[in-house]
């Protein structure tokens, strides 16, 4: 894996390295210049173990869960190029015809005539390029194989046929039993070797025979040897792996196409790994020899037959990498929320670690400590925790990984794929710098708050009192924040800015500017960058001459102007008094509330989703924050804005606003952000309200009046300390929000393409063996002696071209994607009863758009997924039309422009329906009339024919029966139900595998839980002394630690799962969600849902029973001494 | 003033006018390193009704005492008798029920719980006694007014002084008319005016109420509003005075 996010991943390997080299470099300097700091910091690790234990969990399972993904990246990278190289052997390029394109070996079925071939040949010998070490003409066909004597049958076997003279540089035919290089040209007309995939299907020893049929008809051959699988010994694909293989002359013959291969495969010198960097090398090489014989595309004296060189193994190579990339996103993306909840985590602890040694503190700065040495203390404090704790956390995440592996290689074991952990160093070495990194600027951020303590009020451990600002409520207060706010923030930008305009090549290169532009920020600097910066001078001055004589108060349009233009505010915030309070957060909620509002307005313009709600929610955030300022109650406000946003969420889900803001396009940043916003409103509701709760508990309390006295006490606990249950239920709902919300829309999709709809009316499908090809289903069952069509109720057929691309027409440009054409007979038209999910204008219904089908030769219907994002789920399929809306159901009809690459032929479709989501995955592709599909391409590689059963519940059972009938024609049959059944089950092992890694978040809110449970032992020793003085007994005060616990972790529990129901429920019964069938209705997996929250509720209790005891256990009359 | 010997005092015989019986009180703190002997055989009888002050230095072992004799604490030799029970043979359940039951307690500190209002505060002892929610609230009332804070119920420790504090923990105390209320310091965190007022409320609970306080105390005129006075030093008991007869 080479890049994520489309960077080098070496790139961000050595960013990251020098972010950890800065971060451990500000420790190094506080070791260097304030060793007791560093030493105060340091020696307060092992004052609390257990507690040191939680906060080193707690700080590595960032680090384990970016460790857990790039490892997996890793590893499906490395496995699947694995499977490439095995694969592939000492093939590195393919010479075929001109359009098969990266077509599977078992897909193509052009070939090349003999003539060709030998001219080709002798003019790379005749090159004599030392890059290419191997040639060899290669046929395949698709046969069904039989074992005679045990009756096991394999329906599509590759067989293949190698040139034996040109063997030299491909040992890749290798027995299994030996290991030993085997010779193909000693093979005898009636002998050939079997892959292991085969033999073990086939129960085949070496010296069986077995059965190939070809045209109906039976031949016989000897197996001389079992070989591995490979390419060239018949692995057809990735799920399609047995082979059989001869000499070619043999097959040639057999098929009756002398001298005639499909591919010449290519060996570039050096082995099956090193070949590939030659790669460029010789297809260039290839291409200017192809080119010099006339036989490249679009040169007039090929006559039409062009050849085309694939890069086969680069290209498979670049897939392996692309897909382990794929997957470190996939799991970072999902890992999202774990590693958010980490942070807050983070954030707690520290908060906390504060709180306990708050005294400690307020006497170091009476002392004479800084703040910003409080900074340094807790800074090496925390990195010395960091940088163990993210060591074991890129340990574990790798273990982790590992395991992630192991499920991933039963899940994808089906497909051929051999799933094997593997980590690199580059990896580790991200994952490790992010998550050390991560955490100091946490760590540095959370120190920074704890820095900012009251000395009275921490020395004599009373509640922080805040400071009480003059300027509070009023205009010139609100003012002052804003320009300090806005200067604070303006400083990063502008200070990086002026770097870029100090003509740096990185700002704006000559050759990377648009052409004719001309330095632009030139002249910017002289009007814009030199009065800054002498602002910048003239307020160092100012802060210097108006040391101790700064004003008390700036003039309101002083401050309005330094708003309007930051030089000014430099100056003007250097003039202010730095003694009195500043409003720091309502200046920043001002300028959220300006920036949200531009986001808000670029989302509306572009119809992007993430910047509109990013936006909106800023500027209600912001609204709030600044009403609390003027003096509206906080409860109020929060309540309104929480409950405010978590409406606007749920409607602007399912674009339900639609009506007003016009469509919004989002993608999966979408999930992320909502789960954050709405837990962020979720938690200001709960923590504002939760005491309306206190009556009810007190009553339902008093039911059991042996408890009350420990209910009363675990409820006002939490609500007395809001920043503490805030962070601890919004880490706990933030997990538990993603858990839920992946499985209520993993179960509703599920239900979408596994309804009875999705099937068409058809209930199993029947693949011809392109070689034996059947005819007429039910004809050719009747001559076989079956009975098994006495059961259909219709049958339909359609033909799929080899190899076809389509392209939309718009305007005169085209552009091509391969994409599967089926030609339907009428049989498939009258039978089925595929739904669509939308017509063209002037069709009354789905009928009559597919008898349309049957009566006219110029439409086509679509699939659901080439529709704009359609679904989503399967985004970045080949091809998209953008002519129909997804959320159409009527359209106007657009042109599409079929082409046979191999041929040229072409031909114009007008589409007439798209096929509904839930359906199209069984009926994926574009579907024309059959004559229309003839005339552009040809005779059908393979048909498929769809049968539906006077009783569906039989699928499987006639599925069977018809392949063990037409066993000899090798047709692949499967019930259609079962098809879907095992597609879904494989989604749902791998959205399992997906919610068993973001539960990995959950240990954060469970960590949390036990932090502040054990916190709370020694913050209240005092109060458990006088709790038992006057008469709780041990098992009460331990209950009630428990019920405290109970209470967040239920509350964040409700919260998440509430919130996911609520978000999906808006998604699921919207427009949005792909179905027209009025009996689909919304469903929520309660039984995974309860399984969920009840591990998560039991690990919570586990984490407090410890402290809980400690609790209990406490001694009085040393409890009340404690200090 | 009246002295008595450390020792004259360890064989009384049994008195039903007395509700505290201490004899030859021992407590040891062992650090693991140090042994520290806290009590040294402390005999303290002490008559229903009665309103005692314990002074001494620092480290004397005052609290100790008061702790041992409440049975916060355990002791390592002697026995204590509270109203004919010994607590050093009652279990932890038991004991705590008793003291729920039978005793109040006064802090320095207050110990209120900051998260609980005033009058939460007042019924908690209550409620652990099993006294149902409703009955509860109406005592705590009743407290509150016999201390007159409850104006004040509704609000929580911090929006109170230091004075209306210790009102809440002394209203605490009495809320399950217990029949001693041991306090430590009582008035160690108050200004002389508030000190007072506290006093005078303690003095006037106990003459009404007939409750028996133990007082310790650094103050000495708290303590000349007490019947007795009892100094310690050393983890020992070495003078009394009498200062006014318990009526």
């Amino acid at each position: 894996m080479d890049e994520l996010f489309g960077i080098s991943m070496t790139l961000i390997m050595f960013v990251l390295l020098g972010a950890l080299a800065v971060s451990l470099s500000v420790v190094l300097y506080v070791v260097v210049r304030n060793r007791v700091m560093f030493l105060i910091g340091v020696r307060n690790m092992p004052r609390r173990r257990a507690q040191t234990t939680l906060i080193v969990v707690g700080l590595m399972l960032s680090t384990l869960i970016i460790s857990a993904a790039f490892t997996t990246g890793d590893t499906v990278d490395r496995s699947l190029s694995n499977t490439v190289y095995t694969l592939l052997g000492h093939i590195d390029e393919v010479v075929q015809r001109h359009g098969e394109g990266d077509s599977a070996p078992n897909e193509i079925d052009s070939t090349i005539p003999q003539e060709v071939n030998d001219r080709l040949r002798a003019a790379v010998e005749a090159a004599n390029d030392p890059n290419i070490d191997g040639y060899l003409p290669v046929l395949l066909e698709q046969v069904p194989i039989l074992n005679p004597e045990s009756r096991l049958s394999e329906p599509s076997v590759t067989f293949v046929g190698l040139d034996a003279e040109s063997l030299d540089g491909f040992p890749d035919v290798v027995s299994t039993a030996t290991g030993e290089v085997l010779d193909v040209g000693s093979l005898a007309r009636d002998e050939a070797f079997l892959n292991e995939s085969a033999a073990d299907e086939l129960a085949i020893e070496p010296g069986d025979r077995v059965q190939v049929f070809v045209q109906g008809q039976p031949h016989e051959f000897t197996i001389v040897d079992v070989v591995e699988d490979r390419f060239l010994t018949g692995v057809g694909s990735f799920d399609r792996t047995e082979g059989l293989l001869t000499r070619l002359d043999t097959l040639q013959e057999l098929f009756d196409q002398p001298g005639e291969v499909n591919i010449i495969a290519i060996s570039n010198r050096g082995g099956v790994r090193d070949g590939i960097g030659l790669t460029d090398e010789v297809v260039s090489s290839l291409e200017g020899i192809i080119a010099a014989e006339g036989l490249a595309p679009g040169q007039s004296q090929s006559g039409g037959f062009a050849l085309e060189v694939d890069d086969t193994k680069r290209d498979l190579v670049e897939t392996a990498e692309l897909a382990g990339s794929v997957m470190v996103t996939f799991f970072l993306v999902f890992g999202l929320f774990s590693i958010a909840a980490g942070v807050l985590l983070i954030i707690m602890i520290f908060s906390m670690l504060a709180a306990e040694r708050k005294s400690e503190l307020g006497m170091a700065r009476a002392i004479g400590t800084k703040r910003g040495h409080l900074v340094q203390m807790f800074l090496s404090e925390g990195m010395a925790y960091n940088v163990l704790s993210a060591m074991v956390g890129a340990g574990l995440g790798i273990l982790v990984a590992f395991g992630i592996a192991l499920v991933m290689a039963r899940i994808f074991s089906e497909f051929g794929l051999n799933i094997q952990p593997h980590v690199t160093l580059r990896s580790v070495v991200i994952s490790y710098s992010l998550g050390v990194v991560l955490t100091f600027v946490t760590v540095t951020f959370a120190s920074w708050r704890v820095s900012t303590l009251n000395i009275v009020a921490a020395i004599r451990d009373l509640p922080e009192s805040i400071r009480p600002n003059p300027e509070a409520g009023t205009l010139r207060g609100y003012l002052r924040g804003v320009l300090n706010a806005a200067v604070a923030v303006a400083t990063a930008p502008i200070a990086a800015w002026l770097y870029f305009l100090r003509g740096h090549p990185f700002s704006w290169p000559a050759h990377q500017r648009p052409p004719g532009e001309r330095m632009p920020l030139g002249w910017l600097f002289v009007v814009l960058a030199f009065p800054l910066a002498l602002s910048y001078l003239v307020a160092v001055l100012l802060v210097r001459l108006t040391r101790d004589r700064k004003p008390r108060n700036l003039p309101s349009w002083l401050m309005l102007l330094g708003i309007a233009a930051p030089p000014v505010g430099l100056v003007a915030v250097a003039l202010q008094d730095r003694d009195r309070p500043i409003a720091w957060s309502v200046g920043f909620a001002t300028l959220g509330l300006g920036i949200g509002a531009v986001l808000f307005y670029t989302g509306l313009t572009s119809d992007t989703a993430f910047p509109f709600a990013f936006g909106f929610s800023m500027m209600i955030f912001g609204v709030a924050i600044i009403l609390r300022f003027f003096g509206l109650p906080e409860r109020p406000v929060f309540t309104t804005m929480g409950v405010l946003l978590l409406t606007l969420w749920g409607f602007l889900a399912g674009n339900r606003l639609e009506f007003l803001f016009g469509e919004l396009e989002g993608g999966i940043e979408m999930f992320f952000l909502s789960g954050i916003v709405m837990i962020a409103a979720s938690t200001f509701v709960l923590v504002y309200n939760a005491d309306i709760v206190l009556p009810v508990i007190s009553r339902l309390g008093g039911l059991f009046s042996g408890i009350l006295p420990a209910v009363r006490t675990a409820v006002a606990y939490p609500l007395a300390s809001k920043f503490r249950t805030g962070l601890t239920l919004a880490m706990i709902s933030l997990v538990i929000f993603a858990l839920t919300m992946m499985s209520t829309m993993n179960l509703n999709f599920n239900r979408l393409f596994l309804t009875d709809a999705a099937r068409g009316g058809w209930d199993v499908t029947v693949d011809e063996n392109p070689n034996n090809p059947i005819g007429d289903l039910r004809a050719t069952l009747l001559a076989s002696g079956s009975s098994a069509q006495d059961g259909f109720r219709a049958t339909g057929r359609v033909g799929l071209a080899g190899r076809s691309e389509v392209s939309e027409v718009r305007g005169g440009s085209r552009d091509f994607s391969n994409y599967p054409v089926f030609g339907a007979d009428a049989g498939f038209v009258d039978g089925g009863k595929i739904p669509l999910s939308a017509r063209a204008r002037g069709f009354e219904s789905d009928d009559a758009v597919w008898q349309a089908l049957r009566v006219r030769d110029d439409v086509a219907i679509i699939d659901g997924f080439t529709t704009d994002e359609g679904g989503g789920l399967f985004a970045g399929e080949t091809f998209q039309v953008s002519g129909i809306d997804p959320d159409d159901e009527v359209f106007d009809p657009i042109t599409l422009e079929l082409l046979d690459p191999i041929s040229g032929e072409s031909g114009q479709v007008e589409v007439i329906g798209v096929i509904e989501l839930g359906a199209s995955a069984n009926f994926f592709g574009i579907y024309i009339p059959e004559e229309t599909f003839g005339r552009v391409f040809g005779e059908p590689l393979l048909s498929r024919h769809f049968v539906g059963l006077l009783e569906p519940g039989e699928s499987k059972a006639v599925a069977q029966e018809i392949e063990a009938t037409l066993l000899t024609s090798g047709v692949q049959a499967e019930s259609l139900k079962q098809h879907v059944e095992d597609d879904q089950a494989l989604f749902r092992n791998f959205f399992l595998l997906m919610q068993g890694f973001m539960g990995l978040g959950l240990f954060v809110g469970i960590a949390a839980v036990g932090v502040i449970a054990f916190r709370t032992v020694v913050e209240r020793r005092q109060q458990i002394g006088m709790l038992r003085a006057i008469g709780y007994k041990r098992s009460t005060v331990a209950l009630s630690f428990i019920l405290e616990s109970s209470f967040v972790t239920l509350l964040g529990i409700a919260s998440g799962v509430g919130l996911a129901i609520w978000l999906s429920f808006f998604l699921v019964t919207s427009d949005e969600f792909p179905t027209s069938d009025a009996g689909f209705s919304f469903v929520i997996p309660w039984f995974r849902i309860l399984v969920m929250s009840g591990l998560t509720f039991v690990a919570s209790l586990i984490m407090t029973f410890i402290p809980a005891r400690q609790a209990a256990s406490v001694p009085i009359a040393e409890a009340l001494r404690y200090e | 003033m009246t002295t008595t010997q450390p020792h004259a005092a360890t064989t009384r015989s049994p008195d039903r006018d007395l509700i505290i019986e201490a004899t030859e009180v021992v407590k040891t703190y062992d650090t693991g390193k140090v042994q520290v002997r806290a009590l040294r055989g402390v005999s303290l009888p002490v008559r229903r009704g009665e309103m005692v002050a314990i002074m001494g230095p620092s480290g004397c072992g005052k609290t100790t005492l008061l702790n041992c004799l409440s049975g916060l604490d355990d002791i390592d030799g002697g026995k204590v008798l509270i109203d004919g029970a010994d607590l050093s043979t009652l279990g932890d359940a038991r004991k705590t029920e008793f003291r729920a039951r039978r005793m109040g307690f006064v802090f320095q500190l207050y110990n209120l719980l900051p998260v609980l209002s005033a009058i939460e505060n007042v019924e908690l002892p209550l409620l652990v006694s099993g006294v149902s929610a409703r009955h509860a609230r109406a005592k705590a009332e009743r407290a509150l007014e016999q201390v007159h804070l409850i104006d004040w119920a509704r609000h929580k420790p911090a929006e109170l002084s230091g004075g209306q504090r210790q009102r809440v923990t002394i209203a605490r105390a009495l809320v399950n008319e217990p029949a001693i209320v041991w306090a430590d310091e009582p008035t160690g965190d108050l200004d002389s005016t508030n000190a007072g007022e506290i006093l005078d409320l303690m003095v006037d609970l106990n003459a009404r109420f007939g409750q028996t306080f133990v007082l310790v105390t650094h103050d000495l005129n708290i303590a000349n509003r007490t019947h007795r006075i009892v100094y310690m030093t050393d983890g020992l008991i070495v003078d009394e005075k009498q200062i006014r007869d318990l009526t």
